[in-house]
């Protein structure tokens, strides 16, 4: 059997009724514990890759195993250890309070009763959000609302996560909240992260590149954003902070202050020179 | 066209138990052929303030005004062709069964003479780098290519004003980078935009002025400079480099805002040729 924390798709191909092929041949392995991004163009084949892991759709013709389970035909094994979460977080909330949308997942699969409580209690504590139990979902911000939407999932324990695109609807603040709380979980779970947003991928384990249904490049993320025609055929476009740095012909660069120690270097260096 | 929110009050559900206040007393101008970027968190009342300049919503006191007159008095139909609203994820909306049908919908009605109609719809398709999509179905498209004829729609109803939701979320970054060049084309040819946007990246690009809301409330107003160098946090990532060089004994860069602005500033900071 394969290590329980990972993926592996073999030659996976899906098609829409009446449409050409979403995914074609695609063959791709995670390794348990990595965290490993997913980027391209819309109508790439992203979001069709994550129902196919998660058993929403069924492959054409192909291999899957999430967790050590083939997704089509035992999708509830494949759901408790690969949870997925979407871009719109009101979609998924269903309950009246915090509290009983965490024990949603949990309450279908049985768990006791004690035990449920302590699980929902700690996967509220994991998200930040302790002291919000009592809240009615729809009262909450984008950004608190991806967070319940991820503790329902954390309660179950997967050992996947499946982001697809979590933090598209959501302002900055949201935006940072969320990457917050799956950077934490880095390296505990393996992750899956789609999205069209390449600077939350800086520190990806790598990243691969879906274009037309097509796995066309997986890549460390430094390796990626260097490579300015992979970008260009792919609809990729360089983040603000390492395209400033390539342009000003410095080495890449994350973060503002890592940009900002590299100017302060070549200024230095190239005052040091006019002085000589 | 000129729009003036004065002291615009929009509660949701009054005199009920659920009554919610969105907006508690916005005043607010929005100038003839400018770009105006609207920013704040989820539930700051972005999307209430902007269906107010066409009137979907009305307030629930306070005045709007268009050049000067009261827009209440105004026939609605015609104020919303002038202003035209794009919701989020407007591609929702499209039911044609060609492109060219969709865009066409809207200016038909207008009761325009069909050679017009065709014309309005060439240049709205074009102005949005769609022409070639014309006679292909809506349905057969990617999610780039649909909100752009989504937006199509209402550009061919002529407005002199376009009010623009959330028009890149969920976008790949070419076509985010498309739509943010159809905001300067629109602004060249006179059209007043107006932008609602998580994305600060994105308004630093294209604004003329900035509207920080927040709780319903207008926060800050003002040049792209003034208003994200006053509160850097959050800041759009040019704002966020050019602050943490600052915070480094180098020569101060000045306030850039946009990419360009940002790069020049960084290379004259960093001496010599680079």
């Amino acid at each position: 059997m394969a290590d329980p924390a990972s993926i592996s798709c073999e030659h996976l191909t899906y098609s829409y009724p009446g449409a050409a092929p979403a995914l074609s041949g695609i063959t791709l392995e995670v390794r348990a514990g990595e965290y490993v991004g997913v980027v391209g163009p819309n109508g790439g084949g992203k979001s069709t890759l994550v129902r196919l892991l998660n058993g929403l759709l069924v492959a054409d013709s192909g291999h899957v195993r999430v967790a050590g389970f083939d997704p089509a035909a035992e999708p509830f094994e494949v759901r408790r250890r690969a949870g997925v979460l979407f871009q719109n977080p009101d979609n998924g909330l269903v309950a009246p309070f915090v509290e009983d949308d965490v024990a949603f997942g949990l309450e279908n699969l049985g768990v006791e009763r004690v035990e449920m409580r302590e699980r929902v209690r700690e996967a509220i504590r994991s998200v930040g959000l302790t002291g919000y139990e009592r809240r009615e979902p729809h009262t909450l911000s984008g950004g608190e609302k991806q967070r319940v939407a991820l503790a329902g999932l954390l309660a179950v324990g997967p050992e996947i996560l499946l982001l697809d695109e979590p933090t598209a609807m959501l302002d900055p603040a949201g935006r940072g909240e969320v990457l917050g709380r799956v950077r934490e979980l880095r390296g505990s779970r393996t992750v899956l992260h789609v999205t069209h947003h390449l600077e939350e991928l800086f520190d990806a384990d790598r990243v691969l590149v879906l274009n037309g249904g097509r796995l066309v490049a997986a890549a460390a993320p430094e390796a990626l954003f260097s490579d300015a025609d992979l970008l260009r055929e792919n609809r990729l476009v360089l983040p603000t902070v390492p395209r400033l740095a390539s342009d000003l012909g410095l080495p890449f660069c994350r973060t503002p202050e890592e940009l900002a120690a590299a100017v302060e270097r070549r200024s230095r260096d190239n005052s040091g020179v006019e002085a000589r | 066209m000129k729009i003036e929110l004065r002291d615009v009050r929009h509660v949701y559900s009054p005199g009920t138990p659920f009554a919610v206040e969105a907006l508690g007393g916005v005043s607010l101008t929005v100038e003839p052929g400018e770009v105006l970027g609207v920013i704040g968190g989820t539930g700051s009342g972005k999307s209430t303030l902007v269906q107010h300049l066409n009137l979907l919503l009305l307030p629930t006191s306070g005045q709007v005004l268009v050049d000067g007159a009261d827009a209440l008095s105004m026939d609605r139909t015609a104020l919303r062709r002038r202003v035209g609203l794009v919701f989020q994820t407007p591609e929702q909306g499209l039911f044609a069964p060609t492109v060219e049908e969709d865009v066409a919908f809207a200016p038909r009605r207008l009761g325009l003479d069909e050679g017009e109609v065709r014309e309005r719809v060439r240049e709205a398709l074009g102005l949005l780098d769609a022409g070639h999509l014309a006679g292909r179905s809506p349905f057969a498209l990617s999610g780039g290519e649909r909100r752009r004829v989504a937006i199509a729609g209402v550009l061919a109803m002529g407005p002199e004003v376009l009010v623009l939701d959330e028009p890149t979320a969920g976008l790949d970054p070419t076509a985010r980078g498309d739509l943010i060049g159809l905001v300067v084309r629109l602004k060249a040819s006179g059209v007043t935009v107006v932008i609602v946007s998580h994305d600060l990246d994105e308004v630093a690009e294209v604004a003329d002025r900035v509207c920080v809301l927040g709780g319903g409330a207008v926060r800050a107003i003002g040049t792209p400079a003034d208003v994200f160098y006053a509160d850097t946090s959050p800041a759009p990532t040019t704002v966020r480099v050019a602050a943490a060089v600052g915070e480094r004994r180098l020569p101060g860069l000045g306030r850039p805002v946009r990419y360009g602005e940002t790069l020049a500033a960084l290379r004259s900071a960093m001496g010599g040729t680079g």
